[in-house]
């Protein structure tokens, strides 16, 4: 892999860090999420104990899965709901396709749904003569934009008032010029009424999957969800087999830490459960792997499944923060971005936008290990003789050289009285990027051996 | 072989060890309830009329009609002016909705509201105002004791409602008032 591509992490990171203001802004708009997620989960007293329930209720059904799939489909059956499984991407959209053409559908309105964006839904149905209109505000804008989501939660977190506000003038007619939050949001009301009102179908994701009720839970603050597949009398429902839970009881686990965890509601405006089609409306689900069975199989990245994509890890993240969603090269960004989609990550670099400072890890409401599994994305990368430009070259030398203790303590000591005497200037290109942003350490007078020697040996 | 079964199939090796389901005792603050759920509601954007109840009610629904306002009524004791239509799609011009809740949560504010009540199931979003009529004793400490009350049976359609529609992603400023209803007022009774 050639270092001048661009789709190298810190190659991206450093275009977006550019304009330094913006990424102040950007950093400081998910730092308020993160502020308003603390102040959430401090004001429950069993927050701790959500967690831990979150995490091995989830860790339950994960290794029951096949028994929770299959009690899901079955009462789903007895729902009137049509199920369907799809292995793959591509499989997924084909099942989608196949339904709308049977019903002849010319107009989806869509919520959003980061699975239908991992498949790469749109444009294979907009190839097929379909319009598809993503619906809640922050995915409309983007759409319009014709840009991917940059956040899970809030896609168009890097996108300033007055941009949605150019933006929103030229595609939906608003007055030149204006930027007021709530004016935009108006006019994109508006604009998505006559949408939901006129579509064919709808299409949503799915947060948890009842097993006992055959039944899927989509939450929304902006209603869009409801109004959508409300309204047609065709609706679909995309979810990963990740997303099953047992009961409502587990439900009501995740629904209790999901908001409060992403923007610090007590709980999304909307937590809406379908257990079968409106009068005379066909309900769909569409039970997707895309490569989740392959995570399970180590038993490291299986974890990672025990998302509930509340986005907090992303708002945490110092890396994500200041360099951004599209600096990842997948669907989802920041933390959770890396450890299901690494394995995809052709530059090999992704596995190493983290410090591991483990603050994701820390605030994530069910335990996903994500330092952890970050950490072990970089060995399997290595092991498969896949390390990122550079690191492949220069780290086996340098494991020899501090497996050598005579290397080492030369080269240690050199390094010290170089420190000393000679100047910073002609010192830091040596220290390469690391040096970029940080002085030169102050050299100690004796190396830690000796120091041991002196004091403790 | 079908996606089903190959999915199935690779389920076989999962590198975790089965973990048993975990215990929920997690134990309810049940002080105050109404007032801890009129607390939650606020949070949510949402205002909470504890007195009165369905008289209070009736005269803003009559204010309302006499300003020339749509109000449909799905309570009974409450008269709007507008009836159930034949289809969902001309609920377009509702003003105002009212509409029974059946289970309140004091922890978050959400109403547990069921599709028996609604006439169309797109009732509560597409109205432009939403005016929700709760029993005070029907209110729960936490979603643990409301998802032992809330009733979805099959075929149905359920929804907790927590506050007006909202939307923060222009700039992270908080806009009330999405795709959903505008303004939400919950009426004790």
């Amino acid at each position: 892999m050639s270092t001048s591509t661009s789709n190298v992490h810190a190659h991206k990171a450093e275009i977006f860090c550019r304009d330094e203001s913006r990424v102040d802004w950007h950093s400081k708009a998910l730092w308020a999420l993160r502020e308003k997620r603390d102040r959430a989960a401090g004001s429950i007293p069993e927050w701790e104990q959500l967690r831990q329930i979150g995490s091995e209720m989830k860790l339950h059904t994960l290794t029951h899965l096949a028994e929770y799939l299959e009690e899901f489909e079955q009462n789903c059956i007895k729902n009137d709901i049509k199920v369907h499984w799809a292995k793959d991407g591509a499989e997924h959209n084909r099942i989608v396709h196949e339904i709308l053409a049977k019903h002849q559908v010319k107009k989806i309105v869509k919520s959003k749904s980061m699975l239908t964006e991992e498949c790469h839904m749109n444009p294979y149905l907009e190839e097929r003569g379909i319009e598809v209109i993503d619906t809640d505000l922050g995915e409309r804008i983007i759409q319009l934009a014709k840009m991917p989501p940059s956040h899970i939660v809030v896609p168009a977190i890097h996108m300033k008032k007055e941009e949605v506000g150019d933006l929103f003038h030229q595609k939906l007619g608003t007055d030149a010029g204006a930027s007021d939050p709530l004016y935009l949001t108006r006019a994109a009301r508006r604009h998505l009424r006559e949408q939901f009102l006129s579509a064919d179908a709808a299409m949503t994701g799915v947060n948890m999957a009842i097993a006992d009720k055959g039944a899927v839970v989509v939450c929304t603050n902006e209603g869009n969800a409801d109004m959508g597949a409300n309204l047609p009398k065709l609706q679909l429902h995309s979810m990963g087999i990740d997303k099953v839970v047992p009961d409502l009881d587990s439900a009501a686990v995740l629904l209790r830490t999901l908001a409060r965890n992403a923007t610090g509601q007590p709980i999304t405006t909307y937590s809406s459960f379908y257990r079968g089609p409106q009068d005379g409306g066909e309900m769909h689900v569409i039970i997707v792997d895309n490569g989740r069975t392959d995570m399970l199989k180590d038993k490291i990245l299986a974890e990672s499944l025990k998302c509930i994509r509340c986005g907090g890890c992303l708002n945490t993240c110092p890396v994500y923060r200041r360099s951004g969603g599209y600096s990842y090269n997948y669907t989802i960004p920041g933390p959770i971005g890396i450890a299901v989609g690494a394995q995809h990550d052709d530059t090999n670099s992704i596995a190493w936008a983290c410090t591991l400072c483990g603050s994701c890890s820390y605030v994530c409401p069910t335990k996903v290990p994500l330092d952890k599994i970050i950490h072990h994305h970089r060995r399997l990368k290595a092991e498969a003789g896949k390390l990122p430009y550079g690191k492949s070259s220069y780290m086996p030398l340098v494991g020899k050289f501090m497996a050598s203790e005579t290397a080492l303590n030369c080269s240690m000591a050199m390094a010290r009285t170089a420190l000393k005497i000679l100047p910073g200037s002609l010192l830091k290109p040596f220290s390469g990027a690391w040096g970029k942003y940080r002085e030169l350490p102050v050299a100690p007078n004796s190396s830690f051996e000796a120091w041991f020697k002196k004091n403790r040996g | 072989m079908s996606s089903k079964l190959e999915i199935f199939n690779a389920l076989k090796s999962v590198a975790i060890t089965p973990q048993p389901m975990p215990c929920f005792n997690i134990a309810p603050r049940i002080d105050d309830l109404v007032g801890q759920f009129e607390a939650s509601l606020t949070t949510v954007a949402g205002t909470l009329h504890r007195d009165g109840g369905l008289t209070n009610l009736q005269a803003t629904v009559d204010e309302h009609i006499a300003q020339g306002m749509q109000v449909i009524s799905m309570v009974d004791g409450i008269k709007g002016n507008r009836e159930v239509t034949a289809t969902a799609h001309e609920l377009r011009d509702i003003d105002y909705a009212v509409i029974p809740g059946d289970v309140g949560v004091a922890e978050n504010g959400a109403i547990w509201v069921n599709n028996k009540n609604l006439g169309h199931r797109v009732t509560p979003f597409i109205c432009e105002n939403l005016l929700l009529v709760i029993e005070a004793k029907s209110i729960v400490a936490n979603m643990h004791q409301a998802a032992n009350l809330i009733t979805l049976a099959s075929g149905e359609f359920g929804t907790y409602i927590a506050g007006p529609s909202k939307t923060a992603d222009i700039e992270q400023a908080l806009v009330v008032g999405a795709h959903g209803a505008c303004s939400l007022n919950v009426y004790l009774t």
